[in-house]
């Protein structure tokens, strides 16, 4: 769809990352086509996967490994209480710069 | 001198092999051969990114290397279950090798030896200035 939104989704992918968490447990390839779906077309599961290495490093999800069909096990992550506290600030902070950026649109015209 | 640091290590049991791989870097050459013949698996385009990203993660290492080690372990994890889905190299990774070893590193705080050097450089100068 839109090109080139690599930068400004820079700051909110953790976000989208771990909302997708929230609702099931789940793992990097499955997330990244959710990410895709929803049409963030551009993010590829490489990206996804240094997002999740920073969510497991703050200690927001819990990870399972799991033995899969093909392959070796594959990583599964389910979000935890702190993971739940970080969500609701991001959706907090989200719904601050959304407003203020529509506010400044708005004004604009 | 070194005799006597081994003597005094080996009786402390374990440490004595820590003590033992870390001045040899043993443990290293070893995790290294893992590397060597988990990557030999995959398939060819994988094994060009693997190159890559060595080239491309090595800037961000300390002075032996170590710290390097798990973060490459992570990742040829990555390549090992992307591989298995079938996926081409370029579909999970893009084009941005580049990028995704810098994200890579910072996540994992890979300290490089200038940072290190830089660190301590502002801190004699901070000292210097009597802060």
């Amino acid at each position: 769809m839109l090109e080139n939104l690599t930068e400004m989704l820079k700051g909110v992918l953790e976000g989208c990352v771990l909302e997708i968490i929230s609702r099931k447990e789940t793992y990097g390839y499955e997330i990244t086509r959710s990410l895709n779906a929803l049409g963030f077309t551009d993010v590829v599961e490489g990206t996804v996967y240094t997002i999740l290495i920073r969510l497991e490093k703050n200690k927001l999800v819990e990870i399972t490994k799991k033995p899969s069909d093909m392959g070796p096990p594959r990583k599964f992550f389910a979000i935890n209480d702190a993971g739940r506290e970080e969500l609701r600030r991001f959706w907090d902070k989200w719904l601050f710069v959304s407003s203020k950026m529509n506010e400044l649109k708005e004004r604009q015209s | 001198m070194v005799v006597r640091i081994i003597k005094n290590e080996r009786v402390k049991g374990e440490t004595i092999m820590n003590f033992w791989e870390k001045i040899t870097g043993s443990d290293m050459t070893k995790e290294m051969k893992s590397f060597e013949s988990r990557v030999k698996k995959l398939p060819a385009d994988y094994q060009a990114a693997w190159g890559e990203i060595n080239a491309n993660l090595w800037p961000h290492s300390d002075f032996t290397g170590r710290n390097l080690i798990p973060i490459l372990d992570g990742v040829l994890g990555l390549l090992e279950e992307t591989a298995a889905d079938g996926q081409s190299v370029q579909e999970v990774l893009g084009d941005d090798i580049k990028g995704f070893c810098s994200a890579l590193a910072s996540e994992e705080g890979a300290k490089t030896i200038r940072d290190k050097w830089r660190e301590q450089l502002n801190k004699n100068i901070a000292k210097k200035l009597g802060k």
